[in-house]
């Protein structure tokens, strides 16, 4: 099924960028009599097959926002990712970190801390044509989970007509949390395997356990529930792993080269060329001779 | 892979797509997101006095604005001393704290002790609805109505449980309520019921008393 993808794709990849191409060649091809051909030396079709291997390896991220986010407020996390390669097209993606928050109102002296782990999944899409390049720009969507007991304290509760007071102090409420996120982001190859990049996130969250207490002010992963969606970002440096990655896997394009020379013309004349083209184009380009 | 000096798509035109200069625009952008994260958004109710409220109806269901001027106390923890002062061909005159000249004039002066209480609604008129508040730490409160065109008074009981609450940290605690039960005298009450059994600020009708009679019909 996926070659037929692929098939389906390169051949229209091909038509839209040979068209031209072709009908210029076309127009050289015709001699009038007596017509001598033009002393170029040959006329090259060049044909880019989009042709990728499904698995393009695994990448390892971490997450250099979310130390700095809780260096300078009240909240941050400690964040990596585990990314799968699909045609440098389609990443599924796991995150798992661990989220912290610590926060007291400077007003109302209610303190609230909560620090739990966390975990998202999902999906990104390369939205750059060209597949082929290191760097992406991407859109992404995530669905995230957390569950966590978090810490509720404030002054102490004095009734002021009946009488009488008492501590408030809510320790270790238990709570679940999901939420979704949309993201949108960018990355650059820096140098070999390494990349980075960042991404803004849209989050919005779809439901936490009920407490008659209190609902959860931060989430570890999603962050304030001041709103009911909130943004936050990632800035990430990204490996590349070779996890059974093949040597051909890094291969970025096939090129078949189908040669039309004009009457007369010697047929060494290419040779020159052809030895720039490894041996995988090589072999591509002799396959696509013989398909001829 | 050696790029074809004919191939249109060298690595070196790929990579001018997309510069290490966006890991700055990007860096640029987080930080604008965290700065735009700072701002101060308050989103704590307006409304933010806890009060059980009361909504009147007649006998046969009809909300009415009671014409009847309503005070509204409560028994609160602890006695006190009062003062009752008796002379023939006079009015008793109750007083909490002791009136020497009230004996020297030939008043008689007898000391009982009360339960506490206090006046949590002072003489309200023509209301539709009312505003009590709720202890913190009581099971039952006991809320003494009184009425200024009858002389009997009702006592409304309400069974109840109390538990912090706070919505954001900024929000401040306040003290919730869940009621379990409550019940009325029959001076003016013909009957009394649990509309909405959690109290909080949201300003819902939590408990309706309907009065003896029916509204006419204007």
């Amino acid at each position: 099924m996926n070659h037929i993808v692929q098939h389906i794709i390169s051949i229209a990849f091909a038509c839209a960028i040979l068209l031209p191409i072709k009908a210029q060649d076309s127009q050289q091809q015709v001699l009038l009599p007596g017509e001598q051909p033009k002393p170029s030396r040959y006329v090259a079709i060049e044909e880019e097959k989009a042709h990728i291997v499904l698995f393009q390896g695994f990448t390892l991220s971490v997450d250099a926002f979310g130390p700095v986010s809780y260096m300078v407020s009240d909240y941050g996390t400690a964040e990596a990712a585990l990314r799968l390669n699909l045609k440098n097209t389609y990443f599924p993606i796991v995150e798992a970190g661990y989220g912290k928050c610590a926060t007291e109102d400077f007003n109302t002296q209610v303190s609230y801390k909560v620090s739990a782990p966390y975990a998202r999944i999902g999906i990104d899409f390369n939205m750059l044509k060209d597949k082929f390049q290191s760097n992406r720009l991407y859109l992404g969507a995530r669905y995230g989970v957390s569950t966590y007991k978090y810490d509720l304290a404030g002054p102490t509760m004095t009734d002021p007509i009946w009488g009488g007071s008492e501590a408030f102090n809510i320790p270790k409420t238990s709570c679940t949390s999901h939420w979704l996120e949309v993201l949108m982001g960018v990355e650059v190859q820096i140098y070999k395997n390494f990349h980075m990049g960042w991404a803004i996130r849209y989050k919005t969250e779809l439901a936490s356990t009920k407490n008659d207490n209190s609902k959860p002010n931060c989430i570890p992963g999603y962050g304030y529930t001041t709103n009911a969606s909130c943004w936050g970002g990632t800035y990430s440096l990204i490996f590349d792993l070779n996890w059974g990655m093949k040597k051909s896997h890094k291969r970025r394009m096939n090129i078949e080269i189908r040669e039309t020379r004009p009457i007369n013309q010697p047929q060494d004349s290419t040779i020159d060329d052809e030895t720039e083209l490894n041996d995988d184009d090589r072999k591509e380009s002799t396959d696509g001779e013989q398909a001829e | 892979m050696k790029s074809n000096p004919q191939h249109g798509h060298t690595e070196r035109h790929r990579m001018k797509r997309l510069s290490p200069y966006s890991l700055i625009a990007g860096l640029m952008i987080l930080l604008g997101a965290c700065m735009l994260a700072g701002c101060y958004s308050n989103n704590c109710p307006m409304e933010n006095t806890v009060t059980c409220n009361y909504a009147f109806y007649d006998a046969e269901g009809t909300a009415i604005a009671y014409q009847d001027t309503i005070t509204v106390s409560t028994l609160m923890p602890g006695y006190k001393t009062v003062y009752t002062y008796r002379k023939m061909g006079t009015l008793p005159i109750t007083k909490d704290e002791p009136d020497p000249t009230l004996v020297e004039a030939g008043y008689t002066e007898t000391l009982s002790q009360q339960r506490n209480d206090t006046i949590l609604l002072n003489k309200k008129s023509n209301a539709s609805s009312i505003k009590i508040p709720m202890s913190y730490f009581n099971a039952v409160d006991t809320l003494i109505f009184a009425y200024r065109s009858i002389s009997s008074k009702d006592t409304v009981k309400i069974h109840h449980s109390s538990y912090p609450h706070v919505e954001l940290p900024e929000c401040g605690a306040y003290r919730f309520h869940h009621l379990k039960s409550v019940t009325a005298t029959d001076a003016a009450i013909d009957h009394i019921e649990i509309s909405n059994p959690d109290v909080g600020y949201e300003g819902t009708t939590n408990i309706k008393i309907y009065f003896n009679g029916v509204a006419e019909a204007e």
